[in-house]
């Protein structure tokens, strides 16, 4: 569950980024504490990548070894909305179901 | 005073203090061990190798090498296999299930112990399996069911015929049930080196006993000694260094 959470971010961060360096999709990813140790994006990458969701090009960087910049494929885009619609619909249902809960907190 | 090493991680030159070197690589050797099985692995342990490097080159800014510290601190930023949340990638199934009839949860095998051998290593094998310090006491134990009820030769024989021999230095851990990691090969192959240059200096001395003083003439212990030597002659001939040992 909250590897797809976390798939979703990704996923949404490269597209926001349109080309995307892994260190920094970990600085965005941290920002928003999605993450607790880095070593989780890269399997995740690597996985989105077979899956045929993301791709890659080397750039050379201005100091050190060239870097690997991630992309989303057109099946990634298509893939990010229709887990954004899914998310979507999970967010209003969890939001309906515990509106009750919600309610009683701020009358209190 | 501490020693260093030059490595390239990632496509980056370091200089890494000895200590640090070990515990980085221990690491890096898990990490590689958990992917392994699983797609993409090797852009996997390259990106986190790659990624490991970029920490350093922040954290050492312009200190000139890495030290335990500082790896434990990059290690800590990534996380061990753990952390990566709970599914492997690809499947670990053959973990303890039945990969070998002699295989039980300590993780330890029997195998012949062709290091310390009288007849066949077979002994020897057995108290590294139940972690017998000599295995003085399970040869007694051979002796006395010889005696008692004869089935000490046969069934010495079928384990000899039915026991592998403890032919790579993962082998030899297995059979001590220790874990093959970097440091627990590197202490399996120092210790054949050592054992390796003993038995050479132990033929050394053996042959000045033969060919020099021949007044007092030490037979019987001359003999003996022979005896010891002979299974080592099969063990040099083998290489030291373990099959599939990459590093």
């Amino acid at each position: 569950m909250r590897k797809g959470i976390l798939e979703l971010c990704i996923l949404s961060i490269i597209s926001d980024e349109q080309e995307a360096y892994p260190s920094d999709i970990i600085k965005r990813l941290e920002e928003s504490q999605m993450i607790v140790v880095q070593g989780t994006l890269y399997p995740l990458l690597a996985r989105l990548k077979s899956a045929g969701l993301l791709d890659y090009t080397w750039k050379e960087s201005g100091a050190g070894p060239p870097r690997k910049y991630y992309s989303l494929t057109s099946d990634g885009h298509e893939f990010l909305d229709g887990l954004m619609d899914t998310w979507n619909q999970l967010v209003a249902a969890v939001k309906h179901s515990t509106r009750s809960l919600t309610a009683n907190k701020k009358a209190k | 005073m501490n020693k260093v090493f030059n490595i390239n991680l990632g496509g980056i030159a370091f200089t890494i203090d000895s200590d640090a070197y070990e515990h980085l690589s221990n690491y890096l050797e898990t990490i590689h061990h958990h992917f392994r099985a699983s797609e993409g692995y090797e852009e996997i342990t390259a990106d986190i190798e790659a990624r490991m490097a970029e920490l350093f080159q922040e954290r050492l800014e312009n200190r000139p090498i890495v030290t335990l510290q500082d790896v434990k601190h990059v290690i800590a930023i990534m996380g061990t296999p753990e952390d990566f949340g709970a599914e492997p990638m690809g499947d670990e199934a053959p973990k303890s299930s039945s990969r070998g009839k002699w295989k039980f949860k300590t993780g330890k095998r029997l195998f012949r112990n062709t290091e310390e051998v009288v007849i066949g290593g077979v002994c020897s094998g057995i108290s590294a399996y139940f972690g017998i310090e000599d295995p003085l006491w399970v040869r007694l134990f051979f002796v006395l069911i010889t005696i008692s009820g004869g089935v000490g030769i046969p069934l010495y024989i079928i384990l000899w015929a039915v026991l592998p021999k403890a032919e790579t230095a993962s082998d030899r851990l297995a059979m001590r049930g220790e874990k093959a990691n970097v440091s627990n090969i590197g202490k399996i192959i120092e210790e054949e080196v050592a054992h390796v240059s003993k038995k050479m200096s132990e033929l050394g001395d053996e042959l000045k006993a033969e060919f020099g003083s021949k007044k007092k003439a030490p037979r019987r212990r001359t003999i003996l000694k022979e005896n010891a030597v002979l299974p080592m002659a099969g063990f040099i001939s083998e290489p030291p260094l373990p099959r599939g040992f990459m590093f």
